[in-house]
């Protein structure tokens, strides 16, 4: 009863905090603090559970001087009978934990839990931030979606920067459907020019069961007026034979009337793991009222696996 | 409300030939700045300059200014913007901060170093501001 009038009061306040682009959370008065969150309502009609809160999260970041902390802790997965991952206790989990020094006007050093700065995909995972409710495959199966550990960045002028990524310790978060790991070293390029991005990301991890992991992809953006264009290869080896050669997905946004767009993505991958090869197709389309709030539709067509299903969802930032 | 649409029109046709200087406080460290380090620093991509962090400003949304600032300065559209800042939010990034009026704008700037905002030209004569960059505003 509880969870259900906190939903909506949750829902009902985040309707609320609709500003000026980027007016997103609450400026807590006389501090640097800024609270605010998202969540997400998913609606799949493959899943066991067909509707769900995928996420409720609370995200908070504050700046003081040289010094930036960023928090996000999150409650997934919750049932509209009020269980979180099919357990009836609240499984909260801190999604990220970072805190950033700048070391000078060019260098970063940053501790704690964070994104891996790997791929376009990874920066900005939650769907309010992406133009489709699922995700390509390479998410959760070719890098570490998370990592415990440093992060020094380095601005090489205002279009180029390369990151350096450690992690040798364990993780002090929970993995969602993604790769467990306890060491994790990475580098990452990103490039601008105009309308274009790229970036190139590579590295090495080792899972718990010891397994030891290289990864290495590319990606390419574009962000026009009307069109704007997603891409990113992914190829995978392991100290076994089992490797995932590789994955990649294009993803295009037509930007067709103030608030519609259509997307398209295509993708294709190997995975000698699981033994499967296949292409998906998605076709979707997204509604934005306003600059917080996004509904979707999208049908995904897998070639091989039985997993051709449409999937609706709403989600908010506030 | 036909009053304020004239009045905006005004504006918006006055500023045709306006030009746009974005200027810094009186002991800013830098006297020129790129193009691409305003776009940087105005994105939050860049937030100090001589080891000192920048307080950035920015006009209302809709304000003329603040219209060519960001079709000539940011080069990017509304929707390309909000998308922007909507990742940016996520990644613990900040907007600059909004300031109701041009005199709020010069008393930022006389009062805290090192700052930087944008203004049209005329509005600085009399203001004791370092200019740092000029865009004609062509609509």
């Amino acid at each position: 009863m509880y969870k259900k009038i906190y939903y909506i009061v949750l829902m009902s306040t985040s309707l609320l905090f609709s500003n000026e682009n980027s007016g997103y959370g609450w400026d807590v008065p006389n501090s640097s603090l800024n609270i605010g969150g998202y969540l997400d309502i998913t609606y799949d009609e493959k899943r066991e559970d067909k509707f769900l809160f995928n996420d409720i999260a609370m995200l908070f970041s504050a700046s003081e001087n040289r010094f930036d902390l960023l928090g996000e802790v999150e409650l997934s997965h919750i049932s509209l009978d009020g269980k979180s991952n099919n357990s009836s206790d609240i499984d909260l989990n801190l999604e990220r934990l970072q805190l950033s020094y700048a070391l000078s006007d060019e260098q970063t050093l940053q501790i704690g839990r964070f994104n891996s700065d790997i791929g376009y995909w990874n920066q900005s995972p939650i769907p309010i931030l992406q133009e489709t409710t699922t995700t390509p495959h390479i998410v959760g199966n070719f890098f570490p979606k998370a990592t415990t550990g440093v992060l020094f960045r380095q601005n090489i002028n205002e279009e180029n920067s390369f990151s350096l990524t450690l992690q040798e310790n364990k993780d002090i978060g929970h993995q969602d459907n993604s790769i467990e790991i306890n060491r994790h070293w990475g580098m990452a390029y990103y490039g601008t020019k105009e309308d274009f991005s790229w970036r190139f990301s590579t590295g090495r991890y080792k899972e718990r069961n010891e397994l030891r992991v290289d990864y290495m992809g590319i990606g390419l953006e574009y962000d026009g007026e009307l069109l704007s264009l997603q891409s990113e290869l992914f190829t995978q080896q392991s100290d076994t034979t089992e490797d995932k050669p590789y994955s990649g997905y294009v993803q295009s946004t037509w930007h067709f009337k103030e608030n519609h767009d259509a997307v398209v993505r295509f993708e294709s991958y190997r995975d000698n793991v699981n033994e499967i090869k296949e292409q998906i197709y998605l076709l979707g389309y997204v509604y934005r009222p306003n600059s917080n709030m996004a509904l979707k539709s999208e049908y995904i067509y897998h070639s091989k696996l039985p997993l051709n299903r449409l999937v609706y969802s709403l989600s908010v930032l506030f | 409300m036909v009053k304020v649409y004239t009045l905006l029109l005004f504006f918006i046709l006055n500023l045709h030939s306006t030009e746009l200087v974005v200027v810094g406080d009186k002991n800013f460290p830098e006297t020129n700045l790129t193009h691409s380090e305003i776009r940087a620093i105005f994105l939050d991509k860049k937030r100090f300059i001589k080891n000192e962090k920048i307080l950035v400003m920015n006009h209302k949304v809709n304000h003329p200014l603040r219209l060519c600032f960001e079709k000539n300065i940011l080069e990017k559209t509304e929707r390309s913007l909000e998308r922007y800042w909507r990742k940016a939010y996520y990644q613990g990034k900040r907007p600059p901060k909004i300031v109701s009026s041009l005199k709020m704008l010069f008393l930022y700037l006389n009062s805290v170093h090192p700052a930087i905002g944008y203004s049209d030209f005329n509005s600085t004569l009399h203001q004791e501001v370092v200019i740092l960059y000029r865009v004609e505003c062509g609509f």
